[in-house]
C-alpha cells in the first residue's frame, strides 16, 4: 500500500518537476544595453565593479567619492564588489555563470582565456572605437592588441609594469653583519656562498622563502625567463624564436631544480616548504627570514620593504622580458552579464584617463587616507599609517591606467617615468599578442594539471629529489598527453604568425 | 497489495488527508532542491557557452566524461575512492558500535553523558582545522612526532607529508576519529532502545556479558546498522574531500595514495573551471552510487526482507 503511493507521489514530483522547468527558461532578460546607447539623455545607473583584494573599511565611502565624479560625467553610480582573495577563483565562476550584474570584472591569464572561450566576456573593439578615446591614448598599439583572441579584443590591460626580470632580495642588516658582498652574483648559483654564512651562522633562520603561498621557488624565475604562453604547458625558452617546447624536459629547468634540491640539502630552505602557506615575507616580518627570489620593477624593492619593515638588498639576475602573459595578466573585462556594456565602457575610459578617479580606487580620499608631501608624492596625514587606515588597498596596478596615479612617498617620484621606460626598454617575445585557447585540449589539460600538482611544488622546492622525480614527472606529463598540448598550442601560435 | 481495490486507495487516501497535507511542504522543497536542480544533469553533455546560455549551448555526447577515464590515473582514483569508503565504513562500523555498547554498559549517567560528548566532538570540527591539528602533529621540522615521539623511540625524523606509504593509515585514523562518534550516538539511542526484560532473561539463564552483547544486543540493532551502512554505501564513490584535501595539506607528493575522485576533479577543473566537465563528474559518481546502493539494497532484501531499505 504504502509503496504504491509512493511511487504515485514520486511520478507527480518528476512530472511537476518538469512543468516547473519548462517555466524557469522563460523568463531570462534578453534586453541588454537598451538605455545609454543613445548619445542624449543618459539614464541614471549603477556600475558593479568586481575585484579581489583584503577587506577596506572605508570602501562604501570611496565608491561614493567616485560616483560624484562619474555622476556627472557619465550619470552613473560606482558600487565596488570586493571578494576574498582565497575565494576569487570560486567566487568570479559563480558571479559570472549566475545572472548577477557585473559591469566590469578583473580578468587575466587563465581565466581570461577560459572566460573568453565560454563566451562570458563581451567583445570590446566596437565599444573602444565609440567611448574608449582615453584607452588608446594610454597604450603604445602593440600593447593593447596583446589580449586580442581571433583578433578580437576581450579585456583593456591594466597599464602598469608589463615586463619583469628576476630578481633576489636579502635583509641588509644581516649582509652587513656577516660583511657579505653581493655584488659579483650573476646567478643563482653564486647565491650559495652567501646562503652558506647566514646558514652557518643564523640556524634559526629560513635563509631562502617562498614568493608567495601558491608559488614555489623556482615559480618567478621560470616565469621572469621564459615566455611561458599562459600556463607553462609548452614554452618558449628563446624569445625571439616561435619554437614551442615542454618547459619540463629543457636542461635549464633540470639546472635549476638541482640547485633547489642542494639548497633544501643544506637547509636553506624550509622543510615543510612544499605544503607550507608561509612566504619569505612572512619569515623576514617575523625575524626568521632572509632572501627572496621574486619579480623584479621599478619601485618592487621599495614596495618590498614596506611590507617587512627593513631595508632589502637586491640582485638583478638578468633583464626584464615583456611576453603577453606578463601583459595579459591582470586586465578589466566587461562581462555578458553587463546590463549597459555602453555605460561600463565610459567608466572603464575614466579609469585611463581621469586622475582623480584613479587616485581614489588607488590611494583613497585626500586628507583622509593620504596627504600631499610633493607636486605627485603623497604619505600617510598624521596619525594614520598601514595598521589603521580604512582605506590602503595598494592595488593600483588592478584598476585602470596605474600611471596617472600620485607615487607614494617611498617610491622614487619619478617611479611612473622609470616604469614607462623599463616597459619600453623590455626584451619582448616574438609571441606577444599571442593568447592560446585551450578548449580544444582540455580533456588533456585537466589530466596535466593533475599531474603537475602531484610533482611540481615537491621539485620547485627541493623537498623531493630531481634525480628520481624528474624523469618520473617528464613520464607522466607524457602520458597525460603533454605532446598533444604543445602541438596544438604551435599550430595555434604558428596560425597567428601567419595572420600577423 | 493487487487485491486492493482502486476506490480502496481513493478512501484511504481521504482517511489520512491530514497526513497527506502535512506533507506538502516537504515535498515542495524536495522538489525545489533536489528535483529541479536534476535538469542541470543536461550541463554533462554541453559545451557551455555563457553567451549561448546552457540550453542553447552544443552538445557534445559523452567529450566531457573523457578527461575522467583519459590517465593512467583513472585506475588509482577510483581504486583509492572505493577502497578509502570501504575500509572507513567496515572500520567506523565495528568502532562506532563497540563505542555503543561501551556507552550503555556505563552505568554512572553523568559519565556517559560526558563521553558522548567527548566522541561526538571531532564530527564538530572543520577539516581545516584537523588539517593543522595534524600538521601540528607530522610537521617536518616541528611536529610532535618528530621532535618528541620518534627520537624518543630512537627512530629517524619522517618526511610524513612526503612518504605515500604512511596514508592510507593517517587518513583512516583521522576519519574514524572524526566521524565514530557521530554514528556511535545513533547505535548509542538503538542500543538505548532495547528492552531490558532480553537481558533480565538472559542473565537468569546464566549468559554473560559477552554472550548477551552477541545474541542481543548486535541481532537488535542489526536493521540501524544496515539501514546506516546502505546509506554510506550509498556515496562510496563520494569522498571525503576535506579529509583528503586538508588534511594531507594538498602534498602532490602524496597523490599516489590520497588522490581520490573529488580531489582529481577538483584539481583538475582548477585551471578550466568547466562546469561541464564538473557536472560529467558529479552525474558519473551519482549514477556509480544510485548501482550501487540498488545492488547492496537488493543484496540484503535476499538475506534478511525486513531489513532492506526499499
Amino acid at each position: 500500500m504504502f509503496k504504491k503511493i509512493s511511487t504515485t507521489v514520486l511520478a507527480m514530483m518528476m512530472t511537476a518537476s518538469l512543468v516547473l522547468a519548462g517555466c524557469g527558461k522563460s523568463n531570462e532578460p534578453v534586453n541588454k544595453g537598451q538605455n545609454g546607447a543613445n548619445d542624449g539623455e543618459l539614464a541614471p545607473y549603477e556600475i558593479n565593479m568586481v575585484f579581489y583584494g583584503p577587506p577596506q573599511k572605508d570602501l562604501d565611502e570611496i565608491a561614493a567619492e567616485m560616483s560624484k565624479i562619474t555622476k556627472e560625467k557619465i550619470n552613473a553610480t560606482v558600487k565596488l564588489v570586493r571578494i576574498e582573495p582565497a575565494a576569487w577563483a570560486e567566487q568570479s565562476i559563480l558571479m559570472l555563470t549566475g545572472n548577477e550584474q557585473v559591469d566590469l570584472i578583473v580578468t587575466g591569464g587563465g581565466d581570461y582565456s577560459r572566460q573568453v572561450a565560454q563566451g562570458q566576456l563581451i567583445a570590446l573593439d566596437d565599444l573602444v572605437q565609440k567611448h574608449g578615446q582615453g584607452i588608446v591614448k594610454a597604450f603604445e598599439p602593440e600593447v593593447l592588441g596583446a589580449s586580442k583572441v581571433n583578433g578580437q579584443t576581450y579585456a583593456i590591460p591594466t597599464n602598469r609594469d608589463f615586463a619583469s626580470h628576476p630578481l633576489v632580495l636579502m635583509r641588509q642588516d644581516m649582509l652587513d653583519k656577516y660583511k657579505l658582498d653581493i655584488s659579483s652574483i650573476k646567478t643563482i648559483d653564486d647565491l650559495d656562498a652567501i646562503f652558506k654564512v647566514i646558514h652557518e651562522n643564523e640556524p634559526n633562520v629560513n635563509v631562502l622563502g617562498k614568493a608567495s603561498a601558491a608559488a614555489s621557488i623556482a615559480n618567478r624565475l621560470l616565469e621572469t625567463r621564459w615566455d611561458i604562453l599562459g600556463d607553462y604547458i609548452g614554452v618558449l625558452p628563446n624569445l625571439d624564436e616561435l619554437k614551442v617546447v615542454n618547459l619540463y624536459e629543457t636542461p635549464e629547468y633540470a639546472d635549476m631544480l638541482n640547485t633547489i634540491r642542494r639548497w633544501y640539502l643544506e637547509g636553506y630552505i624550509h622543510k615543510d616548504a612544499a605544503t607550507s602557506k608561509e612566504t619569505a615575507v612572512d619569515y623576514i616580518k617575523a625575524n626568521i627570514g632572509f632572501a627572496v627570489i621574486n619579480k623584479g620593477k621599478p619601485g618592487a624593492v621599495g614596495q618590498t620593504e614596506n611590507r617587512v619593515d627593513t631595508k632589502l638588498a637586491s640582485v638583478d639576475i638578468g633583464s626584464q622580458i615583456t611576453s603577453t602573459t606578463s601583459i595579459t595578466s591582470i586586465m578589466l573585462g566587461i562581462p555578458t552579464n553587463s546590463k549597459d556594456p555602453d555605460r561600463a565602457m565610459m567608466f572603464l575610459d575614466l579609469l585611463y584617463s581621469d586622475p582623480d578617479l584613479v587616485n581614489l580606487i588607488n590611494w583613497g580620499i585626500e586628507g583622509k587616507h593620504y596627504v600631499k608631501v610633493g607636486d605627485s608624492s603623497i604619505d600617510f596625514p598624521p596619525g594614520v599609517d598601514a595598521s589603521n587606515s580604512g582605506f590602503n588597498l595598494r592595488q593600483g596596478w588592478m584598476f585602470g591606467n596605474q600611471l596617472l596615479s600620485y607615487t607614494w612617498a617611498t617610491d622614487v617620484p619619478n617611479l611612473w617615468e622609470e616604469m614607462d621606460k623599463y616597459n619600453r626598454e623590455a626584451k619582448k617575445s616574438a609571441a606577444l599578442g599571442f593568447t592560446y585557447n585551450p578548449i580544444p585540449v582540455k580533456t588533456e589539460l585537466a589530466a596535466i594539471t593533475n599531474v603537475t600538482r602531484q610533482y611540481a611544488m615537491g621539485l620547485e622546492t627541493g623537498t623531493i629529489d630531481p634525480e628520481v622525480n624528474l624523469p618520473k614527472f617528464i613520464a607522466a606529463l607524457k602520458a597525460a598527453g603533454i605532446d598533444k598540448v604543445i602541438a596544438e598550442k604551435q599550430k595555434q601560435l604558428d596560425e597567428w604568425a601567419k595572420n600577423k | 497489495m493487487k487485491a486492493m481495490a482502486n476506490g480502496s486507495t481513493l478512501k484511504r487516501a481521504m482517511k489520512y488527508k491530514m497526513l497527506y497535507i502535512m506533507l506538502i511542504p516537504g515535498i515542495v522543497y524536495l522538489l525545489i532542491n533536489n528535483y529541479v536542480p536534476m535538469l542541470g544533469m543536461i550541463i554533462a553533455f554541453k559545451d557551455i557557452n555563457f553567451a549561448k546560455g546552457i540550453l542553447g549551448s552544443d552538445w557534445v555526447g559523452f567529450k566531457n566524461f573523457e578527461y575522467l577515464f583519459k590517465t593512467a590515473d583513472a585506475y588509482i582514483i577510483t581504486r583509492n575512492t572505493i577502497l578509502y569508503n570501504v575500509v572507513f565504513i567496515v572500520v567506523n562500523l565495528v568502532v562506532a558500535v563497540a563505542l555503543a555498547i561501551l556507552l550503555n554498559e556505563m552505568k554512572n549517567r553523568f559519565m556517559s553523558r560526558f563521553y558522548q560528548s567527548i566522541v561526538l566532538l571531532p564530527h564538530l570540527i572543520s577539516s581545516v582545522i584537523i588539517g593543522y591539528l595534524v600538521f601540528s602533529l607530522l610537521s617536518a621540522e616541528t611536529g610532535l612526532m618528530n621532535k618528541t615521539i620518534l627520537p624518543w623511540l630512537g627512530i629517524d625524523p619522517i618526511m610524513w607529508y612526503n612518504e605515500p606509504g604512511f596514508w592510507p593509515y593517517i587518513l583512516t585514523f583521522v576519519k574514524i576519529w572524526s566521524t565514530a562518534g557521530y554514528l556511535c550516538i545513533i547505535y548509542f539511542a538503538a542500543v538505548v532502545g532495547i528492552d531490558q526484560e532480553y537481558y533480565e532473561a538472559a542473565t537468569l539463564d546464566g549468559a554473560n556479558k559477552f554472550q548477551q552483547i552477541l545474541k542481543i544486543t548486535i541481532p537488535l540493532i542489526t536493521p540501524v546498522i544496515v539501514i546506516m551502512t546502505l546509506m554510506q554505501i550509498g556515496r562510496i564513490f563520494y569522498s571525503d574531500f576535506g579529509l583528503f584535501y586538508q588534511v594531507t595539506l594538498d602534498s602532490g607528493v602524496l597523490l599516489p595514495t590520497t588522490n581520490v575522485i573529488d580531489t582529481y576533479v577538483y584539481r583538475s577543473l582548477l585551471r578550466n573551471g568547466d562546469i561541464g566537465m564538473s557536472s560529467a563528474a558529479g552525474l558519473y559518481q551519482s549514477i556509480v552510487g544510485f548501482i550501487i546502493i540498488l545492488i547492496s539494497n537488493y543484496a540484503v532484501k535476499k538475506i534478511n526482507p525486513d531489513n532492506s531499505l526499499f
